[in-house]
């Protein structure tokens, strides 16, 4: 029996090794990776821990990917643990930058004291990612449908139950729509998407929508799916569902085109987005850094598309370390740069911001040492 | 000439099927329903099931083997075959989500199931390509720490509430290891990172600590099953060792270990596999990293499960390759499970004392 476990035992001990070996060096690590031209080498280094939105998190990975290769020595761990999360670690100083899709309240900023800072450091509030929310249903042969707010709230508050119900063919002539029950799906989980999704129906059509935007769906009833992805997959499952979800997972399901406020209907793109940024403008009462958007989702102008997921990156103004304020701050100027907005726009299906609010992002970023 | 054409008179004179005649037949309705249904895959109406196909051949089976052999074989035989054929279909029936599960997961997983799959971490990829070292790295060192820590603390519980333990405080660890077991992983993973944070400040995110959450989870599997296989042990062999002059520890380490150590091997092996494939600790406590981490006491950690999550919960535009990185992880990790299913086999075959010799 000895001589079994001295025999079998080695032959265990090598298996494990060989495992160990096998897969304790990855091919694409330790080696600065292709992309970084003939820029000069950076001697930027550290390792930086960041946490935030999920949404942001395809945006990040292209981001990190990016900044990674440009400067080999820097290590950013982005943990999509949503955006509550992202904000109770950047006040417990945990996160050295957070993506949230919504930014700080003013009174929130006033009591708290953020962990991750220098004392008495202001932070900065930078909308870098922006994301239409695509309204999407599953109806053969109908690939767009034209509908107001106060329909869409009907919809989801389940009042209009019928494919066929006259408010939707009002504004769909031509359109053949079939006597079909209306399956409204939403988010399960507390997510940016619904609290934007939300504010849009409550700003743009108060009457048929009277819950308060909430991250979390305020009503009973209706298909609740896990994460964006389930509800892409619910409404792709089901026949006559709607849904709502980040307008780059849409995929070839039918989605609405909105009305805004000068009564044309809008599509959703990546533009028409960007725009109803631009065209909002922010809010009062911040620092100079602070960039948070007051979203005018009931007044958009033609070309503006108002069911929009704005989702911010918040940094501080002062770090306790210089090299972490130097890491930060060039990889947040890398994601407002140009190339950077498309790097997302590539990866996640982002609108890549204007060179209006990039002149504005890159003031703010200033302030960062 | 009129001898064949006799009628059946009783069960000892009448004919028999062949002995490979119910195998036969078994795998006939098998290729039947397949063919019906590859049928009505081919036309469209549905998706063809593999699971269905199984299920309803199997049926066909209880009703063929029962017509065949009443013809055959008289009705008397044919009641016997019908019943059998019975526990075979709930033989099937309960083996079908394991058929389900295992060719889903590998019509779905041998699209990345490659090299680079093996080789790359997640390091600098966007979209396509790379691969999952880091999260299997993770999840093997991460396995292997909890299992050297849980084993040693199981064993040595188990073998005090079998050799020493009497009265109230072996009946208050046999309560409270009973109420460790039903502690949900969540909260494993919660008192890892409250553990850590109150030592190393918010924020804290640890291999190791990944480690303490699994053994928590562990620990009770370890001293249930090792407890029952100690018992086991005929109190004979110890008795036998004490006639000897043998001290009670040297019995313990000598004796009563080697004779359970293929069952404990076992149980240890499904301990680990109770452990490996969980996620919601690791995600708290070991949290989310795109690169390779050696360090079991430095930084973040990626493991198979979590790897499988993030990947299909936030895919990016490209969302195939995440999804596909998903299912490959779940195949690597079912793959993994059954490794060691095999080795613990290995390990009870030849460790086992060569008893009636």
């Amino acid at each position: 029996m000895t001589v079994n476990f001295k025999r079998y035992g080695a032959v265990a001990a090598m298996a494990v090794a060989g495992t160990m070996l096998l897969t304790s060096c990855a091919a694409n690590e330790g080696t600065s990776a292709a992309g970084s031209s003939d820029a000069p080498a950076s001697d930027l280094a550290g390792d930086i821990s960041a946490s935030g939105a999920s949404s942001q998190q395809a945006a990040q990975e292209a981001w990190v990917a990016e900044f990674q290769g440009a400067n080999p020595d820097v290590t950013i761990n982005y943990d999509p643990t949503g955006s509550g999360t992202g904000r109770e670690n950047f006040i417990a100083g945990s996160s050295a930058f957070i993506g949230s899709d919504r930014a700080y309240k003013t009174d929130e900023i006033a009591e708290a004291t953020f962990g991750a800072c220098a004392p008495d450091s202001g932070i900065v509030e930078l909308p870098l990612y922006i994301s239409p929310i695509a309204v999407i249903f599953n109806l053969e042969g109908i690939d767009t449908l034209n509908l107001d707010a106060a329909t869409i709230a009907n919809i989801f508050n389940g009042t209009i139950t019928n494919w066929n119900d006259p408010a939707i063919a009002a504004s769909n002539e031509g359109v053949e729509l079939p006597d079909l029950a209306i399956s409204p799906v939403h988010r399960q989980d507390d997510s940016g998407t619904t609290e934007n999704f939300t504010a849009y129906l409550n700003e743009a059509a108060p009457e048929a929508w009277t819950n308060e935007p909430d991250g979390v769906w305020p009503l009973e009833g209706g298909e609740a799916a896990q994460g964006t992805s389930g509800v892409v997959d619910a409404v792709k499952g089901g026949q006559g569902t709607i849904g709502y979800a980040d307008a780059s997972r849409a995929g070839d399901l039918g989605t609405v085109a909105v009305q805004v406020a000068d009564g044309s209907f809008v599509e959703f793109s990546p533009e028409a987005a960007a725009a109803v940024v631009d065209a909002s403008g922010y809010e009062e009462g911040r620092t100079e850094g602070d960039l948070a958007i007051a979203l005018d989702r009931a007044g958009a102008e033609a070309g503006t598309y108002p069911v929009v997921l704005v989702s911010y990156l918040i940094a501080c103004e002062q770090y306790e370390d210089a090299n972490t304020a130097e890491v930060v701050k060039a990889y947040l100027s890398y994601i407002a740069s140009e190339e950077g907005q498309q790097a997302a726009a590539d990866n996640a299906g982002s609108a890549p911001i204007s060179d209006t609010l990039r002149t504005d992002v890159e003031a703010a970023l200033e302030l960062i040492s | 000439m009129s001898v064949a054409a006799t009628p059946v008179e009783n069960a000892l004179t009448s004919g028999r099927l062949p002995k490979l005649a119910p195998w036969g037949i078994l795998v006939a309705s098998w290729v039947a329903a397949a063919v019906v249904f590859g049928l009505l895959a081919a036309a469209g109406s549905t998706d063809f099931s593999l699971v269905a196909a199984i299920f309803w051949g199997t049926l066909l089976y209880v009703a063929a083997i029962f017509v065949v052999s009443l013809l055959i074989e008289g009705d008397r035989k044919a009641r016997d075959r019908f019943v059998t054929a019975l526990v075979v279909l709930a033989f099937v029936v309960a083996l079908l989500p394991l058929i389900s599960l295992v060719s889903t997961v590998l019509a779905n997983g041998l699209a990345r199931f490659d090299l680079q799959y093996f080789t790359y971490s997640m390091r600098n990829v966007v979209g396509a390509g790379g691969g999952a070292s880091h999260a299997i790295t993770g999840t093997l060192l991460m396995t292997i720490a909890a299992t050297v820590i849980s084993v040693p603390i199981g064993l040595m519980t188990s073998i005090y509430l079998v050799e020493y333990g009497r009265g109230h405080l072996a009946r208050a660890i046999t309560f409270l290891v009973d109420v460790m077991t039903g502690i949900p992983s969540i909260v494993a993973g919660l008192f890892a990172y409250a553990v850590f944070e109150l030592v190393f400040g918010p924020g804290i995110r640890l291999g190791i600590g990944g480690a303490i959450a699994l053994s928590v989870l562990m620990i009770p599997v370890v001293v249930r099953s090792s407890e029952e296989l100690l018992r086991l042990v005929p109190n004979e062999l110890r008795e036998a060792s004490y006639a000897l002059g043998v001290p009670k520890w040297a019995t313990i380490v000598k004796v009563v270990l080697p004779t359970s150590v293929a069952g404990l091997t076992t149980g240890v092996m499904l301990a680990i596999a109770r452990v490996i494939g969980e996620t919601a600790p690791l995600l708290i406590i070991a949290g989310f990293t795109q690169s390779l981490n050696t360090n079991l006491f430095d930084g973040r950690m990626q493991s198979l499960p979590v790897f499988v999550y993030q990947s299909y919960a936030n895919p990016g535009t490209d969302a195939q390759a995440y999804i596909d990185r998903a299912w490959a992880g779940a195949l690597t990790l079912i793959l993994i499970v059954m490794i060691l299913n095999l080795v613990a086999r290995l390990v009870a075959r030849f460790f086992a004392p060569k008893l009636g010799r």
